[in-house]
């Protein structure tokens, strides 16, 4: 309701004002600002408004408010919605000046004959060299790859990339005569094309570092480690103090052909018919603005009468003439897990690039599967009806007679805290477990009955032992819950008894000291362990080398990739465990271990005898609470392990993540995923329960 | 069943010393009690038998054997803790041959079973700690020793948590055990009443100094000095500092009234039914007597049937 409220104020408009939806920071806000000012100033009959969106939120602010009237007039985005938003006719199409515009961002907006908003700026792979290593930048691939193996040292490489992205890997497959769609238009990732660009890719990023990622590609370049890499325009602002400088991407030696990157185009978008606001975007988009864009926002304009001096920058704009449009089409979003997935396993060196091409096709036939028939809504409804009467009818028995009118202030005090539960638990909960007898395709829900449900619980669209299947991905959870939880409270209670020791010193730092792991915030944690498990630059691999083992690649294999997961977790759950056993180690009389050695009893026999069922009744709650959060601990497999290797140390929660969102949005599949979860840990939970409340003491 | 001996004991905590080279030689089958005031040292003499303190100097042998060194587990001894320290996860039966089971003894059972039904036990072996009462725990927490058979009984204390009743029976109930089972048993209290009831001898401690180890009738007749003489006795001993150039100790049932050298004040008459405490001034000195019969008032003349001397300095006995 509030956010409904909300968005009435943004949408709010008066005669001649036109709303404008951004979400640009920094420069380009402030040339933004700088714009409007001076167009307001100049029609003295029209305001623009612009208005801040975080980026996050905007295009699901935009889903909402647009289709109730409530949206902006006009807002920036990137184009990759377009097909989506010309669907919903959230957009309207606009009519160009006949030049200026460079025609590949104008093309990224053309969709059924039309162009559907204003082109900006663009931005897209390029290379950037380090000029003290490469004085000239590689024409072709082969003159790339000569390079690179030439600069390789044992701690220097030549060139570097993300090369398990499928964005970054965009440029090779074009080169190479691949892509993700056919000539027909169909998405089609096992092309012969995709299969030599996977076989130049194996071939490169043997010679580069391993495991890059952005942030590391960033520091080697800075470091003068590596001489090249592909990167976007925003790494302009990251370079350190390195002589560098940026060309387009080289040829593809085998066919001639230019690696053509992505681009995306920020544009302008027309929400609500209005003259004003088509006014501001023709005028935002010609000469002047354009100008200011690029000489205060730092922008990569669309207008190429706009002068670009820097050499560097002019590298982006001869890149523009070869790079392709970022499809807009609704099965894009579908093909970049597949993509990725294979690529690590390429890059990695597990498969062959034929294989990788296979692995990708299967991977989008799964994830691309057609959504499951429609079902009937009316039994349905009819049983929701009948338990809702059934649930008002037991209510009413229950309170009948019952002296409410005595009980009123009770009613008052509690309802605050009811109404947040409601408010903040019940309903989404509800809502979600209803998603999830829905399909949603193409911004179109689908009631479907149980057919989620059936799908994941018969493991029908792959077989039992796929990591993408339910059963497969449960036993990972619950092996994963099971480590956790013993780890947690072996290491928990191992340290408190230790901590209990008169003979060690400094009890209360190490208290401290120990607590510490819980009290950083799990991200940062899990962040922080990704990194020592680099395979090269790793704390952990260093470590190892030390004492003579070869470096492994942690993420390589299911087992250390779940061991090192396990770790990072157990670092963040011990703490928990130990407070809550130093905590009920204070409730036991030493007198009980005095008497229990004594008696005859061995240090093991004293814990496992005495202390240890003392600190059962309350242990079994923190171990039951700690098992329901290790169950969901979304947060460490994402960020450490990331499902690597092929989605196999995923468990329910972050399958259900990718389901949603990195799958081509299959929400009621991940509401079904949801539900099961509640299921599990409610059965789980009954069981525990049952074993806690036994009376120990 | 076994003897102790104690060579130059001592116990420090860092700077602090709190035994000071304690020697004492414990018959088989004796029953020591150490008695002295909160702080003495009496309990860590205690723990330093059962090996839950390590002794810093000196020597300790059980039976012969130098346990210095030796873990409590090993030294076959029996404690019951002033708390009883009863494993609460535990029936009656399962406290009581804990011991035993852990050596997977094969007498388990009618050991626990001979000793319960001896402490009056034997319905009560199913329950819990909790489910007891004061009285029970304690008589649970000595068959928990008495199952084992142990060369040593230590007990700390185990009457302070027991109503005054209860207290005198189990007392009764303890030397009747003792007679029973002839155990060597060393015991500490603070109360020179239990001291004096149970002990074959009473070690009195002060300040982790050892005053005098003696009989019972040996402490109350002959103590060596003034601190045993004020501590063993109750109601305790009158010092009288201004009589003679020594102090002098008289019991209050040695205060004769009625004829005598000195004259005294009655202030205040306690009645206890069969007999009566008259707290007396003589000069500018209290002094109380225990008298049976008739009490007097105002003045009296008195005499004392027998006094004691003690050095004013050191407190050491003189006469």
């Amino acid at each position: 309701m509030s956010l409904a409220l909300l968005l009435g104020l943004l949408g709010q408009a008066q005669a001649g004002e036109v709303t404008l939806w951004h979400a640009w920071r920094g420069d380009e806000r402030l040339a933004l600002d700088t714009l409007v000012e001076q167009y307001n100033a100049a029609h003295p009959g029209t305001t623009i408004r612009p208005v801040f969106v975080p980026y996050e939120a905007l295009s699901s602010k935009i889903e909402a408010a647009v289709p109730r009237g409530n949206g902006p007039d006009l807002f920036v985005y990137a184009h990759e919605k377009v097909a989506d938003w010309t669907d919903e006719k959230f957009i309207l199409p606009v009519e160009l000046p006949a030049d200026g515009l460079h025609p590949v961002t104008v093309d990224a907006l053309r969709l059924r004959e039309q162009v559907w908003g204003w082109p900006l700026a663009y931005k897209s792979l390029a290379l950037y060299y380090n000029r003290a290593l490469v004085p000239t930048p590689p024409a072709t691939t082969d003159a790339l790859l000569a390079t690179a193996e030439a600069l390789h040292g044992p701690d220097r490489w030549g060139f570097a990339w993300e090369a398990s992205s499928a964005y970054a890997n965009a440029p090779w497959m074009h080169g190479f005569g691949g892509g993700v769609f056919d000539t027909d238009g169909a998405v089609r990732l096992d092309s012969p094309g995709n299969v030599a660009a996977f076989r130049f890719v194996q071939t490169l990023a043997a010679l580069g570092p391993a495991e890059p990622s952005g942030a590391l590609l960033t520091q080697l370049f800075n470091e003068g480690s590596v001489a090249m890499i592909a990167n976007g325009p925003s790494f302009l602002g990251e370079v350190g103090a390195v002589d560098f400088g940026v060309a387009p991407l080289p040829t593809v030696s085998a066919t001639g052909r230019a690696a053509a990157p992505y681009i995306t185009v920020d544009a302008l978008f027309l929400a609500r018919e209005g003259a004003e606001a088509r006014a501001f975007a023709d005028w935002m988009v010609a000469d002047e603005a354009a100008e200011v864009r690029h000489r205060v926002g730092k922008q990569m304009v669309a207008n190429t009468r706009v002068e670009v001096t820097d050499p560097r920058l002019v590298a982006f704009r001869q890149q523009l003439d070869t790079a392709v449009p970022m499809p807009t089409r609704p099965e894009m979003a579908q093909t970049w897990e597949p993509l990725a997935r294979a690529m690590r396993r390429l890059v990695r060196g597990a498969i062959t690039p034929e294989e990788a091409a296979s692995e990708a096709a299967f991977q989008y036939t799964i994830v691309s599967r057609p959504s499951p028939p429609a079902a009937d809504p009316r039994p349905w409804v009819v049983a929701a009806g009948l338990g809702l009467v059934a649930a008002a009818v037991w209510l009413a028995r229950e309170v009948r007679g019952a002296p409410i009118a005595r009980w009123r202030f009770a009613f008052a005090w509690v309802a605050p805290a009811f109404s947040a539960m409601t408010l903040l638990v019940v309903l989404p909960f509800v809502v979600g477990a209803a998603v999830s007898l829905f399909e949603y395709d193409q911004q179109a829900w689908t009631f479907v009955g149980l057919a989620n449900f059936l799908d994941i619980l018969l493991a029908r669209d792959f077989p039992l032992t796929s990591p993408l299947s339910f059963w497969s991905t449960l036993a990972v959870t619950i092996a994963w819950t099971v480590a956790n939880v013993v780890l947690h409270v072996g290491i928990g209670v191992a340290l408190a008894m230790l901590l209990r020791e008169p003979w060690v010193r400094l009890r209360g730092v190490f208290r401290a000291l120990l607590i510490l792991p819980w009290a950083v915030p799990s991200y940062i944690t899990a962040l922080i362990w990704k990194g020592m498990f680099h395979r090269q630059f790793g704390a952990i691999n260093g470590l190892l080398a030390l004492v003579g083992v070869e470096p492994v690649s942690w993420f390589a294999h299911w087992s250390t990739a779940f061991a090192a997961n396990v770790t990072t977790n157990t670092w963040l759950g011990f703490p928990f465990m130990m407070v809550v056993t130093l905590g009920a180690l204070q409730a036991i009389p030493r007198d009980l271990e005095e008497a229990a050695e004594v008696d005859g009893a061995s240090g093991w026999q004293r814990f496992h005898l005495v202390t240890l069922p003392l600190l059962k009744p309350a242990l079994l709650p923190a171990v039951i609470l700690g098992s329901v959060w290790t169950f969901n601990m979304f947060n460490v497999i994402y960020l450490v392990s990331g499902g690597e290797p092929d989605g196999g140390t995923d468990i329910l929660i972050s399958q259900a993540y990718r389901w949603a969102f990195t799958r081509g949005h299959r929400y009621g599949y991940a509401a079904a995923y949801a539900v099961l979860i509640f299921g599990v840990l409610v059965l789980y939970g009954r069981v525990a329960n049952r074993f806690a409340s036994r009376k120990v003491v | 069943m076994a003897t102790l001996s104690f060579a130059g004991v001592e116990k420090r905590y860092g700077v602090v010393q709190v035994l000071h080279r304690v020697d004492l030689e414990v018959a088989d089958g004796e029953f020591i009690v150490l008695v002295g005031p909160s702080g003495c040292g009496k309990s860590t003499l205690l723990r330093c038998i059962a090996g839950l303190e390590e002794i810093t100097g000196g020597e300790l042998r059980i039976d012969g054997r130098r346990v210095n060194d030796v873990a409590p587990r090993d030294r076959d001894v029996a404690m019951v803790f002033q708390s009883y320290a009863l494993y609460p996860h535990m029936t009656v039966r399962e406290n009581m041959g804990f011991a035993l089971s852990l050596q997977k003894h094969p007498e388990t059972v009618p050991r626990v079973e001979a000793a319960a039904a001896m402490l009056g036990l034997s319905h009560l072996l199913d329950r819990f700690p909790r489910e007891l009462s004061g009285g029970q725990r304690q008589r649970v927490a000595m068959g928990r020793a008495i199952v084992r058979r142990p060369k040593v009984f230590l007990f700390d204390e185990p009457l302070s948590n027991l109503d005054a009743s209860l207290r005198n029976q189990v007392r009764v109930e303890l030397r009747r055990q003792h007679a029973a089972l002839r155990t060597t048993t060393v015991y500490v209290t603070h109360d020179q009443t239990e001291a004096l009831t149970l002990a074959d001898r009473i070690v009195v401690l002060n300040g982790g100094v050892v005053q005098q180890v003696g009989t019972p009738d040996e402490l109350y007749f002959e103590p060596r000095n003034r601190f045993v003489a004020g501590f063993i006795g109750s109601p305790g001993m009158n010092f009288l500092e201004r009589l003679e150039d020594h102090v002098v100790g008289v019991r209050p049932n040695d205060v004769v009234l009625g004829a005598g050298p000195h004259e005294a004040e009655v202030e205040v008459v306690e009645k206890l039914g069969f007999e009566s405490m008259i707290h007396l001034r003589l000069g500018e000195e209290a002094l109380v007597a225990r008298v049976e019969g008739a009490t007097p008032t105002g003045r009296v003349r008195l005499d004392f049937a027998r006094a004691y001397r003690f050095d004013r300095a050191t407190g050491e006995r003189r006469g």
